[in-house]
């Protein structure tokens, strides 16, 4: 595969952002990587740099990286002592735990549940026994059930993605 | 309703009936709650403020909800009358100051008020008079749940409600019992209670909440943990703690009476003739001596004197108070002399 940017040299570098929840990979060569200062603004992980790399390249520190959502990082949340978005809660996840644990001596919400949270469960839970259900169905060979379970199922899926 | 007919009421929770008033003034809660897929107001641009209020506005002004509100944008406010808003606990000083789209939701009663763009995007509390958590958790609970039915907030699992200040987040929970302790401050007995109080991971603050001065021995104990604990477990903490402190402060008032009658009596009646003589007072001082008065009344030292009018005493004699009763703005010196003024008025005839 060539380099996106230069597309003369071998990519070396497979890069993976997550981008508004999106999943994007980049593959660019060693010099192109170094220029663009990709290494610096993506939050990658190093299981997605593939061999061939003369020198290990460096892992952005956790304080550099970004949220791509609200744009903030780590340090910038260390100094306002505020995050961004609801999304740093997971991009800074490590981070916060330590945080948290310190804090407020646990990392495991205990309290209310909005009801519309808890419906979504109840959903996701009933979605997860019907896959199970159609299984042992379909090897009991008892098609009317399963057409009915398929129904329920596509239908809960439609739900959950809305 | 209007601002300034916040001054021909007063609220719910000054009327001193709650149980415990003879020291506890109020019971405050508040839940934190942002909107999903809206960036925290660290980072809102003021257009996303705007959007916000314009989404939420509408929704705290419905009827379907369990207390009917009235809304203020505070930009339509004037400075006077935001800190009124300030000085009657309705809003954070935080939030008269900052600038954008920011408003208030208030109840008629001013039990409850909702907070729009100040830290988090919603901001809901409840206060009620004397002791009473689980009534006022009830009733901040009931909103929150009707307020669900319209906003969808920003929830993990695992995290519990999502907030830009991590020591806020899981239930969004701030419990505050406002106090007043004047006996454990003249016994000098305040430092071991506030040691004992953040060896159990309360915070003490003033009579305005965060990084504020005690003011006239009143202090605000509230939890900090928000995280890893229910909303009841939380109350059912306070609940043990809160009475140990009240036992203490009813003993070091008795201690006084019983050890120096006349010094503690001299105290509160210079303190009831000065606030009925003078023709100057500053706040400071009008504090310190209606805390003096509260003091001799909840121990018959002196007698007639409601628990209601000095609790209002307090806030209607703070700048911003005197200010939109008199219609005009006043120099510090000017405020004095009205004050004094004001003091005596609701003094006479007791």
């Amino acid at each position: 595969m060539n380099c996106e940017k230069c597309h003369k040299n071998h990519a070396t570098i497979h890069i993976t952002a997550a981008e508004g929840g999106v999943k994007r990979e980049l593959h660019l060569c060693e010099e192109c990587a170094r220029q663009t200062g990709a290494l610096s603004n993506f939050n990658f992980s190093i299981g997605s740099l593939l061999g061939g790399l003369m020198e290990p390249v460096k892992v952005p520190k956790v304080s550099q990286v970004r949220c791509p959502e609200c744009g903030i990082t780590y340090s910038e949340f260390k100094t306002k002592a505020r995050l961004g978005c609801a999304n740093d809660y997971e991009v800074f996840r490590s981070e916060l735990l330590r945080l948290l644990e310190k804090v407020h001596g646990s990392t495991q919400h205990a309290g209310k549940t909005p009801h519309t949270v808890d419906a979504q469960i109840r959903k996701e839970n009933e979605l997860n026994r019907l896959k199970r259900d159609l299984d042992s169905v379909v090897k009991s060979e008892d098609f009317e059930k399963a057409a009915e379970i398929r129904d329920r199922i596509k239908t809960l899926e439609l739900e959950l993605n809305r | 309703m209007k601002v300034e007919e916040l001054l021909s009421q007063s609220g719910e929770w000054l009327k001193g009936t709650g149980p415990e008033s003879d020291v506890v003034i109020s019971s405050r809660v508040r839940l934190a709650r942002n909107l999903h897929r809206f960036p925290f107001l660290t980072v809102a641009t003021p257009q996303v403020r705007s959007e916000v209020e314009r989404f939420v506005r509408p929704r705290l002004e419905e009827g379907k909800l369990p207390r009917k509100l009235v809304y203020w944008s505070l930009g339509d406010l004037t400075s006077v009358e935001r800190t009124l808003l300030v000085e009657r606990h309705l809003i954070s000083r935080e939030h008269e100051k900052a600038e954008g789209e920011r408003g208030v939701a208030v109840g008629a009663d001013e039990a409850i008020s909702i907070m729009v763009n100040e830290e988090d995007h919603l901001r809901l509390q409840v206060i009620r008079s004397g002791l009473q958590l689980d009534e006022a958790y009830d009733e901040i609970d009931r909103m929150d749940t009707a307020l669900e039915g319209s906003l969808n907030f920003a929830f993990s699992p695992q995290f519990g409600y999502l907030t830009a200040c991590p020591t806020n987040v899981g239930t969004g929970l701030r419990i505050s019992v406002m106090m007043h302790l004047p006996a454990a401050v003249l016994s000098k007995q305040m430092d071991k209670v506030l040691q004992s109080l953040q060896r159990l991971n309360y915070t003490v603050r003033g009579f305005y909440g965060e990084g504020t001065q005690p003011l006239g021995d009143f202090y605000q104990v509230s939890n900090q943990i928000t995280l890893g604990k229910s909303e009841r477990d939380i109350i059912s903490e306070l609940k043990r703690v809160i009475p140990e402190i009240l036992k203490f402060e009813r003993q070091w008032r008795h201690k006084m009476l019983e050890d120096e009658p006349r010094r503690l009596e001299d105290r509160v009646w210079r303190a009831y003739g000065i606030l009925k003589h003078a023709r100057r007072i500053t706040s400071e001082e009008a504090t310190d001596l209606l805390s003096a008065l509260r003091l001799g009344a909840t121990l018959n030292v002196i007698t007639g004197v409601p628990h209601k009018l000095l609790n209002e005493l307090f806030i209607f004699t703070q700048p911003a108070h005197l200010q939109k009763i008199e219609r005009k703005i006043l120099d510090p010196e000017e405020r004095d002399s009205v004050r004094a003024e004001f003091i005596r008025r609701r003094l006479e005839g007791l």
